[in-house]
């Protein structure tokens, strides 16, 4: 298993995606990534602004989900894509700070509409080498 | 037929009944012939339909259609009928894509005459009607515009002017849902939908130019308005990123409304609230407003269908003929009255993609189109072949009025997208004899016809198996899509 990043898993409908990380702060950092890799080319945005994202929930499931929940409406309510993503656990739950731009039709292309992430099937487990998170995406 | 360690009993050549096992309430009911069950048995979507059958006043059956595939605590292809007063309302029963639907233009012309006109018609119809992810419509809607949209659907886009009073006649429920509250929807809903009003949205949403090659039956194709070599326009969309965002914040409530309750479920995408709790008359005053956001979506499509259609071929109205002849959605949950051992029963239907098919007779169905059932469209794989139904009564017996609503997912996208590297998608629907405008050259990769079971099959199914019969069949000649 790869330290960090994402790969896709099969799924008959949507998009099901695995997400590997040191630490649960790599994870999310990791899993925010992955989710605007799937949205947009990532290349193509640049890190002109910072978002800061908050992590809340008490399991690290519940964790993810409402930090990927508020990670897809950056976009979709907002319109901000992001370039990159840095984690920072804490007590109260911690943060992911995202950094990226407006969303500008002539420049960036977006590759796809995900309408949400679900809670079915996501899990975060640990792994000698880390951790692992698998999700699925409604396209 | 086994699947895992649960033995399917074949009741007839297009049903399979799963036995009651841990947790479930009532048995599930698939829809299928022999030669499509090892597709369906393959990933998760009969254990979908099993999880189902664990919500609290599900009635009779758990029931799966002949497309289901793996969805998110409900299968796609799902549908489940609740008692009103014990039962429960789930988002994920309803999908992110409210009311999601298809609607069916039919038109004076002839395929044969369009043909040579078709590279101009569909150049048009790309750049007037807006699709793609970042696409925003045509009408810029004011927050009071907005609200009356959610509160009226179809009427509102009538009365400013984008569709006449026959078009919301012949919509499903005249293009209004009961008890829509505008104030149940969220601010980051509404956001989402303003912008996205008279969009067609990515993915398998499209418009498309059909020939009528096939009439089955032609009592009920005559009263719908359709025959032999007529050029038709087909429209699949739904609520855009209000209905999804209205899902993804009721599922949260409901998440809640189930730990305080101590309601649990197999699957958390199963979050659900008794129908009677506040928490879930709020998602149904929601779930109405969204439906009618996209009744709305689909009208100001249809309209700029129309508009582009009189433009292009310089005609007038009654020249072209092009009327709505119905509007029905697939993604839902409503209201209705069947009989269950020998009572009359108000149940409320979950609709997962599944479409109802009310038999002749029913009173919800238009005035003209009482006689022949009411009209029921099944879009298939792209270039190759879409569906008019008409509902018979056996769905009011066997699937709470319901039946089938498309070809269903056979292929992963990534399976798709590397079935035709390095191919062009575009030239081979060409030599298919259908002429595609596409935003994405990836999403049309990941929609192949290929990637699709085969929508035939499918429409066969519920044919045979009396919840809808067959009318119509439809070639596509030129798809726009997102």
């Amino acid at each position: 298993m790869r330290r960090r990043g994402y790969r896709l898993l099969p799924h008959t409908a949507d998009i099901r995606l695995e997400v590997c990380g040191g630490d649960l702060s790599e994870l999310f950092a990791e899993s925010v990534s992955a989710l605007f890799s799937l949205l947009a080319d990532r290349r193509r945005v640049r890190a002109a602004e910072s978002r800061t994202l908050r992590i809340s929930g008490e399991t690290p499931e519940d964790q993810l989900f409402l930090l990927l929940r508020e990670a897809l409406l950056l976009f979709t309510a907002d319109r901000f894509l992001v370039r990159s993503a840095r984690g920072r656990m804490n007590e109260s739950g911690g943060t992911v700070e995202v950094s990226g731009e407006p969303f500008d039709l002539s420049r960036h292309s977006v590759l796809r509409e995900i309408k949400a992430v679900t809670a079915h099937g996501l899990v975060v487990e640990r792994v000698p080498e880390g951790h692992v998170a698998r999700f699925i995406l409604d396209v | 037929m086994q699947y895992r360690d649960v033995s399917l009993t074949k009741l007839s050549d297009t049903m399979w009944e799963i036995p009651r096992t841990g947790g479930m309430l009532v048995p599930g009911l698939i829809f299928a012939s022999e030669a499509m069950m090892p597709d369906i048995l393959r990933d998760e979507a009969v254990r979908q339909v099993m999880n189902v059958a664990y919500l609290p006043g599900i009635l009779k059956y758990s029931i799966g259609m002949p497309d289901i595939h793996w969805g998110y605590g409900f299968p796609i292809g799902g549908v489940a009928a609740m008692d009103v007063d014990e039962g429960v309302i789930s988002p994920g029963g309803v999908g992110y894509d409210i009311n999601c639907g298809v609607r069916l233009l039919r038109s004076d012309l002839t395929a044969e005459w369009l043909r040579p006109r078709l590279p101009e018609l569909v150049a048009a119809l790309h750049h007037e009607v807006p699709s793609g992810v970042g696409s925003t419509g045509f009408v810029r809607l004011s927050g009071p515009d907005e609200e009356k949209v959610l509160g009226e659907g179809s009427r509102w886009a009538a009365s400013a002017g984008f569709g006449t009073d026959e078009d919301v006649a012949h919509t499903e429920s005249a293009g209004k849902f009961p008890g829509a509250d505008p104030d149940a929807v969220s601010m980051v809903a509404k956001k989402r939908g303003r912008e996205q009003l008279g969009t067609l949205g990515s993915g398998n949403h499209f418009l498309e130019v059909d020939e009528v090659p096939e009439i089955f039956d032609e009592e009920a194709a005559s009263a719908y308005g359709l025959f032999r070599g007529q050029a038709v326009v087909l429209i699949h969309s739904g609520s855009r990123g209000l209905g999804y965002q209205v899902c993804d914040d009721y599922l949260l409530t409901m998440a809640e409304y189930m730990r305080k309750n101590r309601i649990e479920l197999p699957d958390r995408q199963l979050a659900c609230a008794h129908i009677r709790s506040p928490e879930g008359e709020r998602y149904l005053s929601a779930l109405a407003a969204a439906a009618n956001f996209a009744f709305t979506n689909r009208q100001l499509l249809a309209h700029q269908a129309r508009e582009t259609f009189l433009r292009v071929f310089k005609m007038g109205p009654n020249d072209l003929g092009m009327r709505l002849v119905y509007d029905v959605g697939h993604n839902n949950a409503k209201f209705e009255e069947y009989e269950i051992d020998g009572r009359r029963k108000k149940v409320l239907v979950h609709r997962k993609g599944a479409t109802r098919a009310f038999p002749p007779g029913h009173p919800e169905i238009p005035e003209p189109y009482r006689r022949a059932g009411q009209p029921v469209f099944i879009p298939g794989e792209m270039g190759n072949a879409s569906y008019v139904l008409a509902g018979v009564p056996g769905a009011m017996r066997l699937s709470f009025g319901s039946t089938c609503h498309g070809a269903g997912r056979r292929m992963s996208r990534t399976q798709a997208k590397a079935s035709v590297r390095g191919k062009s998608i575009t030239q081979e629907m060409e030599r298919r004899g259908v002429l595609v405008a596409c935003a994405s050259q990836k999403t049309l990769a990941e929609e192949i016809p290929e990637a699709y079971k085969d929508v035939s099959a499918v429409v066969d199914v519920v044919h045979a198996a009396g919840i809808a019969k067959k009318v119509a069949r439809l070639k596509p000649i030129a798809v726009v899509k997102g």
